[in-house]
């Protein structure tokens, strides 16, 4: 029993030593974030414009497929808002994947926790998301569609969650992709697939189409609550009862879990460079 | 007796690398269960210790194992066995310029490089102006890096790389780059280092410097301590051996 007890507190003060090591390093995180978002586009002829271009493009190939085309959503914004937020995580995950593979020289050279790649790589990310949410404001607020009410405040509350779930996924693609290359393989058909499962590109109101079991597997895509909450900030919906929490819940869930894995295992990755 | 600056207890390395034999679907499919895997030993059984103040040098054929023990050493790996022990901040100028972006100026990678190696913001902004004029690249600073010659290159990671103020230095054959007035200025900053009792980690293939600059010198023999001792006496029998 005290046995147990030392135990647990010996882990308890390791993990403790690691996230103030983590944090004294934020400095590294940030300046590992802006160069390669820097280097990214300092050769373009348009440089940091692509920050705001690419989500204004990616917005406009799918509302001329699903909008125009299919006819399967109507409502710009609505499919902006998912599409964004959809793309921020699944960012999340193939740049989690490659934060570590592309930075073999750094992490065979320099002690440091380990979990500052992915982050620096959620920085990055998370750039591009407040630009793109820049980007449907410029499209909502002319249309009409976006309700500026009080349900905004509900931005700081699913921005924190939506950032620690998509560093519990970053952090397990970075951790999976060390020993199974493979994943970078297989990532693109998995984030396809998450996006047809989710009402982004189709209208909530499909889902009364489905059968009962379906439906009920439906509701346990994560994306399924975090997107009904941003919609809820950004579009001022009206915000469904239990959506926050559940959000909360699953973004706990996933990231003590990404991170747990991730960290239990990153004194091996040197040897899998 | 001060006690040691590193401390080196019986480490060994093995790493299992996958084979990579002409893939077929029967390999691929056994793959999944289980990676062919083959065992290198890259280090075995190695134990010695330094002293503060110490230049200790690390010679041995491509492949002995001298890289291995500095990556031990830094803490980027975790032997197989044994401990490594350090006592005082590392600099691990391993490589040079690690951490560097060469897209970006040289101005952003005396940042980046410096924070990789744990330096705080604002100490890398005081000591920002010297570390360029140490370099002497005070023209070409706001370029890209990738436009850099490899001496410049050089001269801007080690200037980094000593603006860290380690207390043990672990260089990996990296001063055979650089001109000749830089390499007097090196030299003369790591015998600075080791007067103010600092201690030097030297790999190096130039047997030369290595006999005159460290004051004892580890031979590694595919993993294994074949010699340790003065500098001298070391690399004198590592090339008689080798021209054998
Ligand atoms: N990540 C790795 N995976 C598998 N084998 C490795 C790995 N790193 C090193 N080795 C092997 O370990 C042995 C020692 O390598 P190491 O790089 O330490 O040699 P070295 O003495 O530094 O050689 P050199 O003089 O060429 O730099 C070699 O056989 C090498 O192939
Ligand atoms: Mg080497």
């Amino acid at each position: 029993m005290s046995a147990l007890l030392t135990q647990s507190r010996s882990r308890l003060a390791r993990t403790s030593t690691y996230f103030r090591s983590l944090w004294s390093r934020r400095e590294f995180a940030w300046y590992l974030a802006m160069g390669n978002l820097k280097a990214r586009n300092a050769s373009t002829a348009l440089g940091l414009l692509w920050w705001v271009i690419n989500p204004l493009l990616l917005g406009l190939v799918y509302y001329l497929v699903f909008g125009v085309i299919f006819e399967s959503s109507r409502d710009l914004s609505y499919l902006l808002s998912g599409m964004f937020v959809f793309h921020f995580t699944s960012q999340a995950m193939t740049g989690g994947a490659n934060s570590i593979l592309q930075n073999s020289r750094l992490l065979a050279n320099i002690k440091f926790p380990r979990l500052i790649l992915p982050i620096a790589n959620l920085i990055e990310a998370g750039v591009g998301f407040l630009a793109s949410l820049v980007v449907l404001y410029a499209v909502a607020i002319p249309s009409g569609s976006a309700d500026l009410n009080i349900h905004f405040l509900l931005i700081l509350l699913i921005i924190p969650i939506h950032l620690f779930f998509n560093l519990g996924l970053s952090a397990l693609t970075a951790r999976l992709a060390v020993p199974f290359r493979d994943i970078n393989n297989i990532l693109p058909y998995i984030n396809r697939l998450w996006l047809y499962l989710s009402p982004i590109i189709w209208p909530i109101e499909f889902m009364d189409r489905m059968s009962e079991p379906i439906q009920r597997v439906m509701l346990l895509n994560p994306m399924w609550s975090i997107v009904g909450v941003y919609r809820a900030a950004l579009l001022g919906d009206p915000l469904e009862p239990g959506l926050l929490a559940t959000s909360a819940l699953i973004a706990l869930g996933v990231g003590l879990f990404g991170i747990g894995t991730f960290i239990k295992y990153e004194s091996r990755i040197v040897r899998h460079l | 007796m001060s006690r040691p600056a590193i401390l080196v207890d019986n480490v060994s390395v093995r790493f299992r690398p996958y084979v990579d034999r002409k893939p077929t679907v029967r390999r691929s499919l056994a793959r999944l269960r289980h990676r062919e895997t083959t065992e290198v030993n890259a280090l075995t059984d190695v134990s010695f210790s330094v002293t503060p103040g110490e230049a200790f040098g690390v010679i041995g054929r491509n492949g002995a194992g001298k890289s291995t023990l500095l990556r031990v050493l830094a803490g980027t790996l975790r032997p197989d066995d044994g401990k490594a022990v350090t006592n005082g901040t590392t600099s691990t100028l391993l490589q040079l310029g690690v951490g560097f972006n060469p897209e970006l100026s040289g101005r952003r990678n005396v940042y980046l490089g410096g924070l990789a190696g744990g330096m705080r913001k604002a100490d890398i902004e005081s000591r920002f102006d010297d570390i360029v004029t140490y370099a002497g690249l005070e023209e070409a600073i706001e370029r890209p890096v990738k436009t850099y010659s490899t001496g410049m290159f050089s001269r801007l990671a080690f200037s980094v790389g000593m603006a860290l103020e380690p207390e043990i230095l672990l260089l990996d054959e990296i001063l055979s780059v650089g001109d000749e007035s830089f390499r007097g200025k090196s030299m003369q900053a790591m015998r600075d280092l080791l007067d103010r009792s600092g201690t030097i980690v030297f790999v190096s293939h130039s047997l030369a410097s290595v006999a005159q600059f460290c004051d004892r010198a580890l031979w590694l023999e595919h993993g294994r301590v074949k010699q340790i001792g003065p500098a001298e006496e070391v690399v004198e029998a590592y090339q008689k051996a080798a021209s054998k």
